[in-house]
């Protein structure tokens, strides 16, 4: 039976099997990260935290389109999210902390293991004291979850995001007691590498959540 | 076909040392096991019995549907029913399934060890059976199921009428979540694998067509999941914490809901559909001995479904107040997605003209599933019309064309990948003429269930109603005894593959002659995958010229056998 | 020569597909019902389009996918390779620019259909019409206490030519009201003159509705809080059925109304009776009907719902 359709040449390979002696062919090592096992893990976590900036933006624009549009927004005789010192306090450590973890991060590089823990530790002794400050915040704080369209997203979307750093802080617990092993670093250390990804994460997250509920007036 | 031309895949025969210790351990099954292929069959086993379950509940629907009147079951019981059904099966069928499919197949298609990161995909596995039980306890509080539909539209499913905490609106929030987590899990691990562990010489033109759907169904889930996670979660708050977002009396905005949970839920459709297609593109050039007609153009009219999908979510929203100029860009965007649709459709027809076609049951699902949405892909771009939109929208025909989608597209394509891999997940062969008998009946059933919902649906039978009008009668009655017929068609797929997978005879490395990389390990594979890495030097579906003939001669006799 | 056989039977098979299609398409018009409104007819118009050319692209598709079912098949054990071929930019160029001019006309004539339609839509994403919140609604996550003042919201959405009709339509769960603000007449039954623009106000006092009557061939979902204008022409005497098509609870089925399009006369007759009753409790409520008498049925759930809300007050009743 002849072909309706014309054919067009196959690419120049070996007709050999599709299985067979690495490097018959100038390609066949493209797209071959099978031992990168640093570059996979990094890889694997920064989809994750893109998924979640994404749960974070859906948060964000959902309390932008109630601002922009609801007509009870703010409800009279409330006033929007207490704004003070600790506030920005609370935000300068949390976000000099990024800084702190970054340090740690390159004394581990360098192995100066000691200096890592002290580091590491400061980190998340910043982290709980962000948290400690956000938690008072929300026991000063007249709003109530039921307050207009602004109540809500304010908890819902702080409360989020201290769960976060929370989290975070449990991350550099686990990585602090692993830090104690024996050879922990002697394939590498993309665990902490993650950790500290994490973190810079949850603080690029206040950096907008603080500029929605306290810095837009 | 002389024996030079033959291709050894590898030079191991049939080990069975590679198999002892992998198949025989019936009870890993029920562990947390890190090998990809038991994930695989623990999703695969788990999504069915909850295919089989929200089956029984549209049965039930199509009892109640069967006269006008509401005197089957209580029209509550039937709001939940409905709301079960949909939930159900797509969270705990389409998705899990899918991804048991994806989890088998990814590692030995682009010649990995494994997946990425073993014990999440391990833990992302144990937190789909609790999401499925938590769904189904629902059905014992007093309040009964959520029953706002799968949609769960607010306000209505936060208007609450017992309990404000056990609720079933709150279980299936916490379900939702709890599988959306699960999902962005698995999202990682796919995508990271498909990107970072691929064999030597396997670049991104050479992989196959389902793996490249994978990819692009996987980074829909990373990029959109969280739009309805979102959603669900602030749902969750208004329904137990009291707050506003969506409570249109209190401020809050009903329809900022539903372009939420669209942004996700439209993209989704092709998080179930490209595998599907990438199921069709592997099985249908197999047993054409064809190769894919056109291979680059489809894997980037893959990508583009998945980006274009992302721009049609109002679609579904053209009566829900949205504003004339949203209308019209959304009808434009919707139809531009036949074009890369098309793009496959037509390469499939191109694969099988003037091939040497076998009729085996894997290719008849493929093929059926493949004409079927040809169906379902003209009553799509009829509903992105938008001015007809209006008429048919939440009718029977909507109901009509997305099942075309779901069941004649998506579930017969997966039915068929499970035939076409079942030698390589068992080392054994199911039985052809019980397969066979399975496609007529499901054919035929899916036809007589679906089609009748089309002219239901112009005449104006809405959708979600326990009661109609006496009208609507006849066709009703054909659709319930397609779907009757539908859950008869299940039985001889359960018999065969439960059969076969204990007594089936077993089979050669390679039963299909077909390429690919999972076709060269043993039948099941070993522990981690291949003897040694494989190199990749061809590109996909080598099929058509006798040089590269996958045809296995070490089982000719399984091969008589089988067609007997 | 068996190719030229070929070519010649794939033409007349093609033929014979346009054919059909046109054929089917004009048959589509009677999967319709009646054209009771002026966008119905341009409804059926785009759909019987649509059908046509549906019809071309899925017999031209199926039919080649049957042809090769039937005329390539393998013989029995046959397992040789088939043809090289791995595609065609001509080919593939073809048929992926035809789909995008096949798809740009679709859309274009829908388009074209869409602005001539009587029916109008929202004008703003979300919650457009800055109705203020007169009080804080009731505390308990109870249902049907939404229940705003009407003739508020009705001043607000004050668009539109004077001489059409205007009805307010004011939808809970599960029923019907349709107020006439010219003669302050409520029912349970919509009556609309022909011929006749009427601007439908449609309000909604618990959850989303969807107002729906499918000889009208539109459909516009109700949103609690926020009045959405419809416009319609019925264009043909007769009776039809009022749908709820957005799910809303419960007794979902049974939100329907009926609705009568008259003569200017018989309307202005009907209108002018219903102004002269007293207004009662609609009798007539499905809704509440079941839920005091509840049928027999093989499986009983008995799962709390919500109540249906008190049944309204209207002069006419049907
Ligand atoms: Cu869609």
């Amino acid at each position: 039976m002849s072909n309706f359709i014309p054919s067009r040449e196959l690419p120049k390979q070996q007709p050999q099997s599709q299985t067979g002696a690495q490097g018959s062919d100038p390609e066949s090592n493209r797209g071959f990260f099978s031992d990168d096992e640093r570059g996979k893990v990094l890889f694997g976590m920064t989809s994750f935290l893109t998924s979640e900036s994404l749960v974070f933006a859906a948060f964000f624009v959902a309390y932008s389109a109630l601002r922009f549009s609801s007509t009870n927004f703010l409800p009279a005789g409330v006033s929007l999210p207490n704004f003070d010192t600790s506030t920005i306090i609370d935000t300068v450590v949390l976000l000099s902390s990024s800084f702190v973890i970054f340090l740690a991060e390159r004394a581990l590089a360098r192995r100066k293991l000691n200096l890592f823990r002290l580091l590491w530790l400061t980190t998340s002794a910043m982290g709980a004291f962000f948290l400690s400050g956000e938690v008072q915040d929300w026991l000063k704080e007249t709003l109530k979850l039921s307050t207009g369209e602004i109540g809500g997203p304010f908890f819902i979307i702080t409360g989020f995001h201290a769960m976060h750093v929370t989290v975070g802080i449990l991350l550099q617990t686990i990585m602090l007691i692993r830090s104690f092993i024996p050879h922990n670093y002697d394939k590498g250390h993309y665990g902490v590498t993650c950790v500290s990804l994490f973190w810079h994460f949850v603080d690029g997250i206040w950096l907008i959540v603080f500029t929605l509920f306290y810095l837009w007036r | 076909m002389t024996a030079d031309n033959t291709i050894q895949s590898t030079d191991t025969k049939r080990g069975e040392d590679s198999q002892s210790g992998y198949r025989e351990n019936w009870w890993q099954y029920f562990t947390f096991n890190k090998d990809h292929k038991v994930i695989a069959i623990q999703y695969l086993v788990t999504s069915f019995t909850f295919f089989l379950i929200g089956g029984l509940f549209a049965m039930i629907i199509r009892g109640e549907l069967v006269t006008p009147p509401s005197d089957l079951v209580d029209r509550q019981l039937y709001n939940g029913l409905f709301t079960m059904h949909g939930t159900v099966m797509i969270f705990l069928w389409i998705i899990p399934s899918l991804v048991g499919l994806s989890n088998f197949l990814i590692p030995l298609m682009i010649g990995a060890k494994d997946i990425a990161f073993p014990f999440l995909n391990a833990l992302a596995f144990w937190m789909f059976p609790p999401a499925g039980i938590l769904l189904m306890a629902s059905f014992f509080l007093p309040s009964g199921t959520a029953q706002a539909g799968w949609w769960s539209y607010p306000p209505l499913s936060t208007q609450n009428p017992s309990d404000p905490v056990l609720n079933g609106q709150l279980f299936w929030c916490l379900s939702i979540v709890l599988l959306g987590v699960s999902s962005i899990m698995g999202a990682v691990n796919f995508v990271t694998t498909i990107v970072r562990l691929r064999a030597p010489g396997m670049t991104f033109f050479r992989m196959p067509i389902f793996v490249w759907s994978v990819l692009s169904a996987q980074l829909l889930q990373l990029f959109f999941l969280p739009s309805l996670t979102g959603g669900v979660l602030l749902l969750l708050c208004d329904l137990s914490l009291g707050t506003n977002f969506f409570e249109p009396f209190r401020g809050g905005d009903p329809v900022l809901y539903q372009h939420m949970f669209w942004f996700y839920s439209h993209p989704t459709v092709y998080v179930w559909a490209l595998p599907v297609f990438g199921i069709i593109a592997e099985i249908l050039p197999a047993f054409s001995r064809n190769p894919l007609f056109g291979y680059k153009s489809v894997a980037v009219a893959t990508i583009g479904i998945a980006v274009i999908s992302a721009t049609v979510w109002a679609h579904h929203m053209f009566t829900s107040g949205t504003p004339m100029w949203m209308r019209i860009l959304f009808m434009f965007t919707s139809v531009l997605i036949a074009v890369p649709t098309g793009v496959k459709e037509f390469s499939w027809t191109a694969t099988v003209w003037r091939g040497k076609l076998h009729l085996d049951t894997p290719f008849l699902f493929a093929l059926g599933s493949a004409a079927m949405f040809l169906f379902a892909g003209v009553t799509g771009v009829m509903l992105g019309a938008m001015p007809f939109d209006l008429h048919v929208h939440n009718t029977h025909f909507v109901v009509g064309h997305f099942h075309y989608v779901v069941y004649n597209t998506i579930t017969v394509g997966i039915f068929g990948a499970i035939y076409f891999w079942f030698p390589k997940m068992s080392g054994r062969m199911y039985n052809e003429g019980w397969g066979k008998l399975h496609f007529l009946l499901t054919f035929i059933g899916a036809n007589l269930t679906f089609f009748p919902m089309m002219p239901l649906g112009l005449q104006g039978m809405v959708r979600r109603i326990a009661s109609y009008d006496p009208q609507y009668q006849w066709w009703n009655v054909i659709a319930s005894f397609g779907g009757f017929l539908l859950g008869v068609s299940i039985l001889p797929f359960i018999a065969n593959i439960i059969y076969s997978w204990a007594f089936g005879y077993k089979v050669s490395d390679n039963p299909w002659h077909a390429t690919g990389l999972e076709w060269t390990t043993t039948s099941p594979p070993p522990k981690e995958n291949f003897k040694e890495v494989p190199t990749v030097t061809l590109a996909p579906y080598s099929y058509g010229r006798p040089q590269y003939s996958t045809v296995d001669s070490t089982d000719e006799g399984a091969v008589r056998r089988h067609h007997r | 020569m068996l190719r030229i056989l070929e070519f010649l039977v794939l033409g007349v098979c093609f033929a014979a597909i346009l054919a059909f299609s046109f054929w089917l398409g004009g048959e589509s018009y009677s999967w319709m019902p009646a054209q009771a409104s002026t966008d119905a007819q341009r409804v059926d118009n785009l759909f019987s389009f649509l059908v046509t050319m549906s019809s071309v692209i899925f017999f031209g598709v199926a039919g080649l996918q049957i042809y090769s079912l039937i005329f390539y098949r393998a013989r029995e054990g046959d397992y040789t390779e088939g043809h090289p071929s791995r595609g065609n930019r001509k080919i593939e160029i073809f048929w992926m620019g035809i789909p995008v001019l096949l798809v740009l006309w679709i859309a274009g004539y829908s388009f074209s259909v869409y602005v001539g339609m009587d029916v109008i839509g929202p004008t703003t994403v979300l919650g457009d019409l800055p109705v203020p919140l007169v009080a804080e609604p009731a505390e308990a996550d109870t249902v049907n206490t939404g229940s705003q003042s009407d003739e508020r919201v009705a001043d607000t959405v004050n668009i539109g030519s004077q001489d059409d009709e205007r009805v307010e339509v004011i939808s809970k769960q599960w029923s019907w009201t349709f107020l006439y603000p010219s003669k302050n007449v409520t029912s349970t039954e919509l009556h609309l003159p022909v011929n006749r623009p009427v601007r439908l106000i449609l309000k909604s006092e618990d959850v989303l509705h969807g107002f729906y009557v499918p000889e009208f061939r539109t459909k516009q979902d109700i949103i609690p809080n926020r009045p959405i204008e419809l416009r319609i022409v019925p264009i043909l005497v007769g009776k039809y059925q009022l749908h709820d098509s957005e799910l809303s609870g419960t007794y979902f089925a049974l939100m329907g109304a009926n609705v009568y399009v008259e003569s200017a006369e018989d309307y202005a007759k009907w209108l002018e009776q219903a102004a002269a009753k007293t207004p009662v409790i609609a009798a007539t409520n499905q809704a509440a009907l079941e839920h005091a008498q509840p049928p027999k049925r093989l499986i009983r759930s008995n799962w709390y719902t919500v109540l249906p809300a008190e049944p309204p007050i209207v002069n006419h009743s049907g």
